[in-house]
């Protein structure tokens, strides 16, 4: 049998996978804690305001917090959710070529980008 | 006990030789708690229609030869008994392969598969202890170093995982959950050198790229292999053969 082509499908199933821990971790404690425990008043007042908010995540630290909140709750569960649509288009034969794969890790890239342009334009 | 209770199995036949498309027919066979679905073929074969095919040869589970569906889920017939199902029982040959009569699969493609990944041990190089002078030595192994690849060494080539794998039934090319699951037992092993070799086959979209972690196979392992975990070590080990690619020229 000759050789196969080597699949680049190890790339996207590392941003998969990587995306798969922030879904299960991150963005749990991400909505536990500004969707459910704030609102609710169970954490102290003021705790999240904009500008204390605003310090953690684009001023201390160089801006590190703010890039990797942006990484780990937008832009790897992007890669992860996208991953999952892809395969499912392929699962309900809606596409198995490249065109699926081109729309969704390029709608993934480009939507990190932006997250991650406004982080940048939050530094300033 | 007593075999007075009778039970309906509808049976896709199918003869190349005489029948355009498959066709169902209808036996009533006698059973109690002990009548597996094989003892239930072999009752039909030999006592209502010699004609049926089938295939079976051990009736103890290891020799891999009775899967069959049924009502939809392939299983062996020798591990299936008809006391699990309240109503009538629908056997069909293995799904996601050809038929070439009656309940007997056409297993080319399978042992295809089990053979593109070389399911042996291979050396590269004879042991220094293996010179003219000395006998051949034995290639000892820890007990922990047989740990690691002994839960995925007791496949009995079966076939069931392939009939339950969705992603084998698109695309007849994937290598399969039994093939990548002795290929991850071998490239565990500590005797084994021949690694190198098995990747490519891996690495391809249709190896290990292939499965995208339905599980079904893992479900339907009469031996409980678990070989969905074992094709998502091999994804672990075809990335890092991915990363290590990347720095070699």
């Amino acid at each position: 049998m000759n050789q196969p082509k080597r699949s680049d499908e190890p790339i996207w199933w590392a941003l998969f996978s990587a995306g798969g821990v922030c879904f299960a971790v991150v963005v749990p404690g991400l909505l536990l804690t500004v969707a459910l425990l704030y609102p609710l008043g169970l954490l102290p007042e003021n705790t999240l305001n904009y500008q204390q908010v605003q310090q953690w995540l684009l001023k201390d630290w160089w801006g590190l917090a703010g890039l990797a909140l942006a990484g780990a709750a937008i832009c790897l569960p992007l890669f992860h959710a996208m991953h999952r649509i892809h395969h499912g288009l392929h699962d309900l034969k809606l596409s198995s070529g490249l065109m699926g794969k081109v729309i969704c890790y390029s709608s993934a890239s480009l939507l990190s980008a932006l997250a991650l342009y406004f982080w940048w334009q939050g530094l300033g | 006990m007593e075999k007075t209770v009778e039970k309906t199995l509808v049976i896709q036949r199918y003869n190349p030789e005489h029948d355009q498309t498959p066709s169902q027919q209808s036996y009533q066979v006698p059973f109690d708690n002990s009548t597996s679905v094989l003892d239930a073929l072999l009752y039909i074969q030999q006592s209502l229609d010699p004609s049926l095919a089938f295939r079976w040869s051990c009736r103890m589970a290891i020799c891999g030869s009775c899967s069959v569906m049924v009502n939809g889920i392939p299983k062996l017939g020798c591990k299936t008994f008809l006391r699990e199902y309240s109503g009538d029982l629908l056997l069909e040959p293995l799904a996601h392969f050809a038929t070439e009569k009656d309940l007997v699969s056409d297993m080319t493609l399978f042992l295809q598969h089990l053979q593109a990944v070389k399911p042996y041990l291979i050396r590269q190089e004879q042991s220094a202890a293996t010179t003219p002078a000395s006998k051949p030595q034995p290639h000892k192994q820890t007990p922990k170093q047989l740990a690691k690849y002994r839960k995925f060494s007791s496949c009995i080539n079966c076939g069931l995982c392939y009939a339950a794998c969705p992603q084998f039934g698109l695309n007849p090319e994937f290598l399969g959950p039994a093939a990548l699951t002795l290929a991850q037992r071998y490239n565990l092993d500590s005797r084994d050198q021949g690694k190198a070799e098995r990747m490519p086959q891996l690495n391809g979209k249709n190896g290990v790229w292939g499965c995208t972690f339905v599980g079904f196979c893992s479900d339907v392992c009469p031996k409980h292999l678990d070989p969905a975990a074992a094709v998502n070590q091999g994804k672990v080990a075809s990335a890092t053969d991915f990363v290590i690619g990347l720095f070699k020229p």
